[in-house]
């Protein structure tokens, strides 16, 4: 008598699989950690996405007191339309969060990012790409900023990595 | 997640396919040597890439893979004799040399050089490692001889086997750089399986059990590393290097030797998962390979006679529910071959990966794909020459090293990744 392992694992029986969608939308946030950064993200933002929400820069301010500095820090988002956006509020209404740089670039902000995932459990992903140095030196060193805080951290070759593992992530 | 014309692009190898084409541009194995031992030997049959093939070794020891079938009334040469420098049709006496150039047809007059104008499809087939590798190209493009490590140590040094895997390479080969499965799907075997235990290194898996990943992309394609914390401000790295389009080598343990795998397209629905093991200092121990020929480590226990896994589809991979409720194995299947091979199979003939969710460690495999991709429509559309084609990218290493916990491993396992002549491996 056939297996049950053998009659379900050809292709007939792959056509029976059922249908219906097997996941919800998810909310990731993809954050520019520097201007090079910044003009990748605004370009690939324009692509059509599945809810994902991009930000091109990271800026702090006093709570209720814009400008202000030191003691009660507060961290904003800015978004594509110009609009800042607070980052703890945004990080805890996401499903992930990924976070690009350019090979070179100063990217410390990753550590207050990284802050807000650790708050809510949330995933960080770090993604590397060429900036202007994109000298082993200057991998090196964004790979220092990146690599405490990030879970999974790539090193690629060229922007459309990012075009494809966020459409990977469905994001 | 892939789209679906994405994953009918990697997915189908068959002659004329975009994946089929590049797949094309590189030296594949094709048969174990075992397979045809000695001149004038048995022929075999070989499906690769989707066709169908028959390879032989004739009288004077000189290999051949040629088009299964006679050319005059498409009977399979499998039946024919082996005899005096060629492989002799018995339906009508049609003979054939190793270059598929037919010698004879008895019916018609020698003179009339009627044979002439006979030749069957063949590829090159030639012997390294133990192991008959042929290139299925254009002659034109043929690259240099494939320079693996495991291929060109001392015979003593290296066994190989291979296994048939029911369903596409593709999703077989994912298996082989998803470092993240290790820790769910083949717990336990680090302790018990004589080809992993007792290495120093397995102290850090266990006691991390949620490594961080790191994806960096290398000449010949990437290179994935696992790290864990260890002592003294140092992290435990597992370095898995992946070259295209379907080689994937696994970290060692302590002097255990070192394993890794090709993942050849039969088909669309069939792969052969070779797995070797070789050390590049010295001979592999006698207890070693009666294990791996036990099918410890990554290797298989056969249907005798056959290069089918005892443990197969046909038998649901012999699983016991009893064993896994008591953790003796994680998925209630036994070895770590057929841990893979019963969850790969089981998505069916060809992943259907537009229902996929995939998460941020899942990295390597999105890179993989995106790579392949990549690669594959450069070649297609432009002539570019893919990754891995270079046999300069074959001599990448697997290593499992500490670090210094600032140090990128690109660079600070730069040495451990190379292959060295006589150099040991690096290892914990």
């Amino acid at each position: 008598m056939q297996s049950e392992s053998a009659k379900m694992t050809t292709a007939h029986e792959a056509g029976f699989r059922v249908q219906y969608p097997n996941s919800k939308q998810r909310a990731a946030k993809v954050i520019a950690l520097d201007p090079a950064s910044a003009a990748i993200v605004e370009e690939i933002s324009q692509k059509s996405w599945n809810g994902a929400a991009f930000f091109t820069s990271l800026a702090f301010t006093g709570e209720g007191n814009p400008g202000a500095v030191g003691g009660d820090l507060k961290a904003w988002l800015k978004d594509l339309a110009g609009r800042t956006m607070d980052l703890v509020a945004e990080v805890e209404h996401s499903d992930f969060v990924v976070v690009i740089t350019t090979t070179g670039a100063d990217a410390r902000a990753v550590s207050v990012i990284a802050d807000a995932c650790a708050l809510f459990n949330k995933s960080l992903v770090g993604l590397i790409v060429p900036g202007k140095d994109d000298s082993d030196a200057a991998t090196t060193e964004s790979m220092k900023y990146l690599r405490p805080y990030t879970r999974m951290l790539v090193i690629a070759s060229g922007t459309d990595y990012i075009e494809a593992m966020l459409t990977a992530l469905r994001a | 997640m892939l789209k679906k014309e994405q994953n009918d692009y990697l997915c189908q190898t068959g002659p004329g396919t975009p994946m089929g084409n590049f797949f094309r541009c590189y030296w594949q194995p094709a048969l174990l040597s075992e397979e045809l031992p000695e001149p004038d030997c048995p022929p075999v049959r070989v499906k690769l890439l989707g066709e169908r093939l028959l390879a032989f070794r004739d009288s004077e020891g000189k290999l051949g893979l040629i088009d299964e079938f006679c050319a005059h009334r498409g009977v399979s040469l499998w039946f024919g004799r082996n005899e005096d420098c060629g492989l002799r049709c018995p339906y009508h006496g049609w003979k054939y040399d190793v270059t598929g150039q037919c010698t004879e047809v008895p019916s018609e007059p020698t003179e009339s050089g009627y044979a002439k104008k006979i030749k069957l499809k063949s590829y090159p087939l030639i012997e390294q490692g133990g192991v008959l590798w042929t290139y299925m190209g254009p002659p034109e493009q043929q690259p240099p001889l494939p320079q693996y490590e495991f291929s060109t140590v001392p015979l003593n040094q290296t066994f190989m086997t291979k296994r048939i895997q029911e369903c596409n390479w593709l999703q077989a080969m994912e298996g082989g750089i998803d470092s993240s499965h290790v820790s769910f799907l083949h717990r336990g075997d680090l302790h018990n399986d004589p080809l992993f235990k007792g290495a120093g290194g397995n102290k850090y898996n266990m006691q991390d059990l949620s490594p961080v990943f790191e994806v960096v992309e290398s000449d010949g394609g990437l290179l994935i590393g696992a790290r864990r914390n260890a002592e003294d401000d140092q992290y435990y790295w597992r370095i898995t290097p992946w070259v295209m389009p379907n080689y994937t080598g696994v970290p060692p343990r302590g002097d255990h030797p070192m394993h890794g795998h090709f993942w050849v397209p039969i088909d669309d629905e069939n792969c052969w998962a070779w797995s070797y093991d070789y050390h590049p200092t010295r001979a592999l121990t006698d207890g070693e390979v009666a294990a791996m020929k036990d099918g410890k480590g990554v290797h298989v226990k056969y249907v005798p006679g056959t290069y089918r896994p005892l443990a197969n589809k046909d038998n649901d991979y012999l699983m016991d529910r009893a064993g896994q409720k008591a953790g003796r194995t994680f998925s209630g299947v036994e070895g770590i071959g057929i841990q893979d091979a019963s969850l790969q199979e089981s998505m069916g003939p060809i992943c259907d990966r537009t229902k996929e969710n995939l998460v941020g460690t899942d990295n390597g495999i999105i890179m993989a794909r995106h790579r392949l991709l990549r690669a594959a429509r450069a070649f297609n559309d432009k002539g570019v020459q893919p990754p891995g084609v270079n046999p300069e990218h074959h001599t990448v290493r697997q290593a499992a090293l500490l670090l210094k916990r600032d140090v990128q491993y690109k660079d600070g396992a730069k040495e451990a990744l190379k292959a060295k002549k006589g150099v040991r491996q690096t290892s914990v």
